[in-house]
Formats: C-alpha cells, structure tokens, sequence
C-alpha cells in the first residue's frame, strides 16, 4: 500500500490538482476572518513576538484535522456529522450537534462583530451596519447563490495578504522573530492562556472540518483523489498560517513596543500604517469585511446541513421552507441571534470577537474526539483508517487543548 | 409495543439468571411483512459479540432485561444468515427510502411488537420526532407528548413498514423478499429519480447501481440536471453505461451522451449495437436546440398499400420498449413521407381496409434543423400528439413526440422568465423569493442614491447640498425610465422572433424605440418646467420655501434627466442585439442584469449632463 501510494504521488496530475484545490483556500482565508485577526492582533500586541511559535505548531495540528476530515470524506462518501449519527447513534450526536451549534453560533457572531467593527472605521453605525449585513447574508444563505459572490469576498479577504508586505517593510528583527518561531514560550498567565486557547480555536475551527469533509463529499472525490486533497489540505494551512504569522509579527513589531493595546479595529489597523500610511483602515476594514462576510455566509449553511444530515432532515438550498422547515429555521435563526447580540447596547465588538475564539477553542476537543474515534475504526474506515502517529498526533491536541482549556477557567476563577 | 432503543444495552440472563451480557442487536428474517425476529446479538465478556438463535433460547423479555431458557453453557451460537438483516447495524441511524412516502429519511428508532408474545416481530421504523426524542431520554418524550397535547396536536407517530423501506446502504438485491416488499425497482423512474437526487453523491452511485437495466435508463431520462446524470454515467463501468444508454429513447441517450465528455461519449457509443448507436450518432449530427436533436427515429411506418391488418401485424411484432405508438406513417419506396394514419382510425376500421384510405395526406412536418421551439408551438397549435421530422427531399427521418415537446416549452418558458426579470425556477418559493423579487424590483432606489453620492462628489464644490438634492429628484424618473425601457426590449424580444417574417423589423424598433426616447423626454422636460412655474408663481403658498435657484436646479435635473430618458431608449436596439446574440449562442441572460446596466448608463449620462449644465457657466446660480 505505501508503494501504491509512492507511485500516485509520483504522476499527480496538474489539471486535477487544481481541481481539488479550493475548500482548503477558502478555509485558510475565511480564517483571516474577524476572530483570526482580532486573536493574532492582540497576541502581538500583548506580547510582541512571544506566540509566534505557535504558528508552525497549530499549521501542523490543521494539517493533522483537515487531512483526517478530507480523507473521511474519500473513503465513505458521508459527511461527519452523518458518520457521527451512525457511529454514536443519537444521543452522542446530540451532544456533538450541540457544541457545534454552539460554537459556530458564537463564530457567526464574532463575524457580524467584525463587519460591525471594521464598518464603524468608516462611520457606519452598528444599528444600520448589522440589520443590513445580516439581510444580504441571509438572502444569500436561502437561495444558495453565495456561491456566485464567493470569489470577490475571496479577493477582498486577500487583502490580508498586505500583512505579509507589511511585516516586511516594518524591518523587524528577522533573527529575533524566527527564534521565538521555533523556541516555545508559555506565560503561566491567565491572559497568556486564554489568547493560547483562541489560538487554536481560531486556527481549527470546528467549522473547517465539517466544511473540509463536504465539500470532499459533494465532489464524490474518491481514496484515489487522496493525494489531491492532500495537496489541497497543506497548501490552504500553509497559507493560513503564513497570514497569521505575518499579523502577530506586524502588531509584534509595530503595536507591541508603542504599549499599544487592541482594543478595537482602529488600534489593528495602525499596524498597517507603516505599509500604506493613511489608507491603513480603508484597507483593513475592506479585507475585514470581505473576510468577516464570507464565514458568515458559509457558517450558518454548514451548521444547519451538518445538523439537518445527522438527524436526516431535509437539507439544501434548493428546499423550499415548506420542504426543509428545519434547516431554513436554523440558519435563520443562527443569523437573527447573531446579529441581535451584536446590536445590544454598550457591547465591546472586540471582547466578542475574542470570547468566541475561546468558546471555539474549549469545544473543539469535543469534535476531535469524535472525529479520532471514526477515523481509527478500521470498520468504517478500513485501509485507510488512522495511524498511530496520526492519532497520537490527534488525542495530543485534544489533551492540550483540555487541559490548557481546565487550567485557564482555573486561573480565572482563582482571580489570578 | 417495545422499541429497539429500550431493548439495546439491557442486560441478558440465562436460565440461573446469571448475567452473560448485553444485548447489542437483532436479526430479523427479511421474507415476511412484518418480519420476526431471529436472532438476538449480544456482548459477551471481554466484549465479544455473539448471536443465538431468538426463538430456540429466549424465554421472556422487557425493557430492563432479556431472560434466556437455558444456562450459558447450553447455548450454540448461530451465523448470520444471508436473508438476514441486523437491526441496529443495517437499519438503525441509517438512511432509507420510504418508498410509499417517497422521502428519504433517518431511522430513529425501530417499533417492535408486543412484549406479551413470544414471538417479536418488526412493526416498522420511526423517522419522527418521537423516535428521536425518546432516543435521547424516554421521559423527553413523555414530556413533549403532554405538552403537545395540551396544546391540542397530538404528536403522531411516523413508521414506516418494512415492506416500504428500501435500505440504499445495504444491497438487498440478492435476498428474497416478500411479494409485497415496495422497492425502489418498483417506484416510477421519475420518482427515482427525484429520490436518488436527494441523497449523497456516493450513494446516488450505490442506490443506481442496485437498479435494473430498464429502471436505470429510465430514471436517467427523467434527472433534471444533466451535470448529474453525466456524473453517475461516469461512475458506471463503460459495458454497464452503454447498456444503459442502448435502452434509453435514442433522442434522451443523445441529450446525455452530449453532456459527457468526447472520449468516453465515443467508448460508450462504440460499445452499443449498430442500430442503437447509428440512431443515436444521427441525432447528434444535429445542432443543439432543433428539432433533430430532440426527435426519435423510432417511428411505426408501413408501405402505402399496406392493408389494416398488415399495419395490426406490424404494431404487434414491435419491440417492447418501442417508443409509444400515436400515429403510423405511410412512406413510399424511398421513404417519403405521404400520410399519416391516426390509431383511432386503425382500431375503428375493418381489416382489409387499405392504409391509403385512412390516411390524411395533408401533413403538418418539420425539417431537421428546425428550431425546437417552433417545433413545440406547432405540436400544440395543432393538437398533435407527434410532429413527423422530414429533411428536405421529404424523407422521413423521426418524429418529435409531445412529452418532449412538453420538456421543450417547460425549459424555454424558465429561459424566458429569466429574461423577464423573474426567479428562475418557479418552485422556489417562500418569504426569500418574494424578499428577492422585491429587492430586484427597486434596485433603481440604490441607483438613485449612487447617483446623488456621484453628483455631490462632482458637483459639490459649488453647489448647495440642497441645490444637489433638488437636480437629483428628477433622476428617480430617468431611471424608472430606464427600467421601462428595458421590458420593452425584453417584451419585444419574446413575442417576436427574428426569424419569422412577420415581425417588425430591427429599423421599425429602432424608430420607434428613438421616438418614444423623444416624446418621453421631451414630456418629462415639460413637465418640470411646468411644475417649477407652478410652485414658483405667488398663488403657490409653497413658493417661500422653494425660491431662488432651487428652482433652477429642479430645472436642470429635468433637462439632465430627459436627456438620459432619451438615451435610454435609443439605446434599445443595442440591447436587442446583445439579447438575440446571446440567445442564439444559447447563453442565458437575466433581464434583471439588463436592467441595471442600464440604470447605470442612465445614472452616468445623467450625471454627465448635469455637470454640462450646472457646471460653472450653467445654469444654475447663473439666472436663469
């Protein structure tokens, strides 16, 4: 089998490589969105180039849970949610349902906090920003035509890609910056723990799983287009993670020594000013925008179709209300909460932002374990099922993230 | 009544009601309607799974445990058998299609007989909210029920008999069921189709693949996207799609050997038999979109001196899947076409009538190249149930029946919807739709306010925010105008079609659409003046609040706006043009894009204008 495997990789195809390109991108750029910038802003500023080390580790540990979701997807042609119904029957499912109704909810949330913010660099009040927002995003949820505006909400989110211009024109110190890279730091600090669990709830989202395993499933991509996704699957993480990385060294650089603390979308977009001086927030509230809409565009879909295919409710957006009742009402209803919470009076649109990340973080394990489970069973997952050191790799994030997850709520309730 | 979810994980007790482990799943015998249950699984120690037979060891049952007759030592273990199906692991969770209700749904739960029996048996599985709720915590559904009622709606139950059930995932096809088992083979292809479109992609290959020949090449006629069923061709081994595609009516198989690419169309094609493949390769000589495309070549015809019961023989020594006999043609030595003998009159008439009697020679036909639509209206205009295709020396070559006739006039009207600026598929209903079409109905209020913004940003140096506001006012009309002006050229290009020879023609539309630019120009140019007179003069006791050069700025917002009304409708031939390109390279083009290409050129030359003659040196603030 590894010989079989040597030589498919040896004749990868161009034309079919680009092909299976396209989820892992949208993945990687959707995770540039309002929560990723608002947590790699704050970790620079707050500590200058002391996460940077966590780049590379969380780009391999995507890898690792993008790879496990894209080859499930191959070899049973389900989607997660659907091999968690039949795997754990439903009262596992409710549980797995739930975190990431939840976590998608506060995610969706987060994004709408995101337009919100980076709207308001431009004067527009939340009250006119978030009602309109929340209109066109639910339009094109229900009618399913997203897809169509799908690639200029792309090339407006590329906008991030000036952090990585930025960083250079910053002149930061290169050697400086590339040992905290590969030296790990930890902060025994409450904050210092928390932005660590945002981190990684920014970076793996539940989200991206589900959405990594249906599109493999919509394509019918088969175990020998394996090699294709998984050249998608490390390409987008790459690229994600050289966006991040990018941020955390520009507000390391810039925000960090200026004692600058980010409490809003102003004080990220000052990194930027060293790049393009005055026009800093004309293009950061652009790129945020254009991040911040397209994850909520995806979000709301990709929970409700998880939800309504693990308990076998009609799905799609080709349904009317009267054919899938459910998962119209889901998504409806994840965008009216979302941009309600949003609208409430005196609420700090950054403080949002970063809750959700830790929410996204603390329920992540939830779906990994359930996600381990099925990709190391040899019965659904036959040849193709987990490695060791793909599970090793796997129940080693998990356990992390639990316990970096027990010790912060612990510092936290201590009042350290 | 007990349900699987009670039965599961309950603990199973031999003869000394000593515990020997838990039960894991149930085997029923597939043959029956409401089939018995055969055999109990159940987890060992050290997690071993076994499996007894039900009715040789089991004593007595309930929801807490299951008691056995004998001690442990005493059990032989059984195999499952090939009719065999496990509850839990093939049923339970799974998705199945309900082929009564004609869903695909998920298993919540499974409803078995009464306990008071020895013999259990399955009732059916449940795909309600009960089963789920119940799987969660019984009392959930104890409590969802009271609730309910009390609210007056009883909460039903939904079971679906195994006789109805058909599991995609586990391929039955090789065990007997029972005579009254509704599977998909016995659906209509059409309904199969619409249920394999819901499911997975994978699966959709799977459930296919359990299909017959026939059922296959049927419910491949019936997918409504084409993308798709040339999709589940490709997952077919190449002997198993070209048999599908020789069964099909040549005029479908040619629909979906187009979409697939040239390679495999041409392995699949040579894979098929001459006749079939020769038909099929004929069809395909004919340009998309015409009536060769879509004609069959299956066509009853008799020689012309063919009696009544010559034409009988023929009909009965047809094939069965021919393509269903509506007329008999009569062809001469070189397959001419020279009458047409309806079925009635066949049925009616005496045996030795000779054919050339019956026949009506008056023949309404088409010509291969023909445009389908045209094809489709003249089936309906004359109420005919096929439309004989002649090339032009008048040999016969097919026949286009009114089913796909039907097909035809069904995807032009959406085509043609979409043109007029409505949603594309009629289904799509519901509160988003109408949100939709609403916002597509006054997408000019957006314009109109770029408009304003472009104006200020061009004029704003010297003029009063007031003064921008009052030129803007006049725009709201330029660019309902220019919403008008485009159902004109979208109503004109429905109901005419250039081909034909009565239309207008292209110079008429272009006058009239000129003229119309004028006369509403010219009218919208009277009308402000008019109105600025009205307010302006002293009987007005508005007219303190409207004086100096507001006035003149309404004044010039009606000039810049008639200008723009005429600019809009003298560039309707232009759209025309662009419509009836795009229509004849078969590309779909949405009125609602029109429309607002050409509220932005009406916002533009507005904008134009209005600097030209607000500008320094114009008129506003220059007395007019």
């Amino acid at each position: 089998m590894p010989q079989d495997e040597k030589n498919a990789r040896t004749r990868l195809e161009p034309r079919r490589i680009l092909a299976a390109m396209g989820p892992g991108m949208v993945a990687a750029l959707a995770g540039a969105d309002a929560g990723g910038v608002a947590t790699y802003s704050n970790a620079g500023a707050l500590f200058g180039f002391m996460q940077l080390w966590t780049v590379p580790v969380m780009c391999f540990l995507l890898i690792v849970a993008q790879e496990t979701a894209a080859r499930m997807g191959c070899v049973t042609g389900k989607g997660l949610a659907s091999l968690i119904r039949e795997q754990f029957g439903v009262r596992l499912s409710a549980l797995a349902m739930a975190a990431l109704l939840v976590s998608n909810t506060t995610v969706t949330l987060s994004e709408f906090a995101g337009i919100a913010s980076a709207l308001a660099l431009f004067d527009v009040p939340v009250y006119v920003s978030v009602p309109v927002a929340a209109l066109a995003i639910w339009l094109l949820t229900m009618s399913g035509s997203y897809r169509r505006i799908e690639k200029v909400l792309l090339a407006v989110a590329c906008v991030f890609v000036t952090y990585i211009v930025a960083g250079v024109m910053v002149g930061p110190d290169w050697g400086d910056a590339l040992l905290h890279t590969m030296v790990p730091h930890v902060e025994a600090t409450p904050r210092y723990l928390s932005l660590l669990v945002a981190s990684v709830g920014t970076a793996i989202a539940p989200w991206m799983l589900f959405l990594a395993q249906s599109n493999v499933v919509e394509k019918n991509a088969h175990a020998e287009d394996l090699p294709y996704q998984r050249v998608d699957t490390v390409t987008g993480a790459v690229a994600a993670s050289v966006i991040s990385w990018f941020i955390i060294l520009t507000t390391g650089a810039v925000l960090h020594p200026a004692g600058v603390v980010v409490n809003g979308a102003e004080e990220a977009a000052t990194a930027l000013a060293p790049l393009v001086g005055d026009y800093a927030e004309l293009l950061f509230g652009a790129g945020l925008t254009g991040a911040s809409f397209l994850a909520a565009c995806v979000l709301p879909g990709i929970t409700s179709s998880a939800i309504c295919e693990a308990f076998g409710w009609e799905r799609g957006a080709d349904r009317s209300w009267a054919e899938a009742p459910v998962y119209r009402g889901i998504i409806t209803a994840v965008i009216a909460v979302s941009a309600l919470v949003v609208m409430l009076p005196d609420v700090n649109l950054f403080g949002i932002m970063m809750v959700a990340q830790v929410i996204n973080g603390v329920l992540l394990p939830v779906i990994l374990v359930f996600m381990v489970l099925i990709a190391s069973d040899k019965h659904v997952m036959g040849r193709f099922a987990n490695g060791r050191g793909w599970n090793a790799l796997t129940w080693f994030t998990i356990a992390a993230v639990t316990i970096l997850t027990v010790i912060m709520f612990l510092m936290q309730g201590m009042g350290v | 009544m007990i349900y699987l979810s009670q039965l599961l994980g309950n603990p199973v007790l031999d003869a000394d009601g000593e515990k020997v482990g838990t039960v894991s799943d149930l085997g029923i015998a597939t043959g029956e309607v409401f089939p018995r249950i055969t055999s109990l699984a159940f987890m060992g120690p050290g997690r071993t799974p076994i499996m007894i037979s039900w009715r040789k060891y089991v004593d007595t049952y309930n929801e807490s445990e299951v008691h056995l007759k004998v001690v442990a030592t005493d059990l032989r273990f059984s195999y499952l058998q090939p009719d065999e199906v496990l509850l839990a692991r093939d049923i339970l969770n799974k998705q199945i299609v309900d082929t009564h209700g004609m869903r695909v749904v998920r298993v919540n739960d499974l409803k078995l007989s009464d306990t008071s029996s020895t013999q259990l048996r399955l009732l059916g599985a449940e795909v309600g909210a009960r089963g789920l709720l119940r799987s969660l915590h019984p009392a959930l559904e104890r409590v969802a029920l009271r609730v309910c009622r009390t609210f007056g709606h009883p909460l039903p139950e939904k079971i679906i008999a195994w006789s109805y059930m058909d599991l995609v995932e586990r391929d039955l096809s090789n065990v007997k069921l029972s005579v009254s088992h509704k599977t998909l083979d016995d659906m209509h292809p059409a309904d199969i189709a619409d249920i394999i479109e819901r499911l997975d992609p994978r699966l959709r290959g799977q459930v296919f693949a359990q299909l017959d020949d026939e059922q296959r090449a049927g419910a491949m006629a019936e997918f409504d996207d084409d993308a798709m069923a040339a999709e589940l061709m490709d997952t077919m081994n190449e002997t198993d799609a070209s048999r599908i595609l020789s069964e099909m009516d040549p005029d479908d198989a040619a629909e979906l050997v187009s979409e697939l690419d040239y390679d495999k169309a041409e392995k699949l094609l040579r894979l098929m038999g001459v006749q079939e493949q020769r038909a099929i390769r004929q069809l395909l000589g004919y340009r998309e979109n015409t009536a060769g495309r879509i004609m069959t070549s299956e066509v009853a015809t008799v020689a012309e001196d063919a009696t009544v019961a010559d034409t009988v023989e023929m009909l009965r020594g047809l094939d069965e899947d021919f393509e269903s006999v509506r007329y008999v043609y009569l062809v001469d030595e070189e397959r001419k076409l020279t009458g047409v003998v309806t079925l009635n009159a066949l049925i009616v008439a005496t045996p030795e009538t000779r054919l050339a009697e019956l026949a009506t020679a008056d023949l309404v036909t088409a010509g291969p190249e023909d445009d389908q639509e045209d094809v489709a209206e003249d089936i309906a205009k004359y109420n005919l149930l096929a439309m004989p295709v002649v090339n032009d020396e008048g040999r016969l070559l097919g026949i286009v029946t009114v089913d796909d006739a039907l097909d035809v006039l069904e995807e032009e009207h959406a085509e043609d919807l979409r043109v007029a600026g409505g949603s594309a598929d009629g289904e799509d209903s519901g509160h988003a739709s109408t949100l939709i079409w609403l916002v597509r109905r006054n997408v000019w209020v957006v314009l109109w306010a770029l408009g304003v913004v472009a104006l200020a940003l061009a004029v704003g140096g010297h003029l009063t925010l007031a003064e921008t506001l009052t030129i803007a006012i006049p725009l709201a009309v330029a660019l309902v105008l220019a919403d008008d002006s485009i159902s004109y050229v979208t109503n004109f290009f429905l109901e005419n079609d250039p081909d034909d020879e009565d239309s207008p023609s292209m110079l008429g539309f272009t006058f009239k659409g000129v003229g119309m630019g004028v006369a509403l120009a010219v009218l919208l140019a009277l009308i402000v003046v008019a109105l600025m007179n009205v307010i302006m003069s002293p009987a007005v006791p508005t007219a303190g609040l409207f004086e100096g050069s507001l006035g003149d700025s309404l004044v010039t917002g009606g000039f810049a706006a008639a200008a723009s009304i005429f600019v809009s409708f003298a560039l309707t031939p232009i759209y025309l043009v662009v419509l009836r390109a795009r229509d004849e390279a078969n590309k779909e083009t949405s009125g609602f894009t029109l429309s607002v290409v050409a509220m932005v050129v009406a916002v533009a030359v507005f904008t134009g204008a209005a600097i030209a003659l607000a500008g320094p040196g114009g008129m506003v603030g220059s007395g007019f």
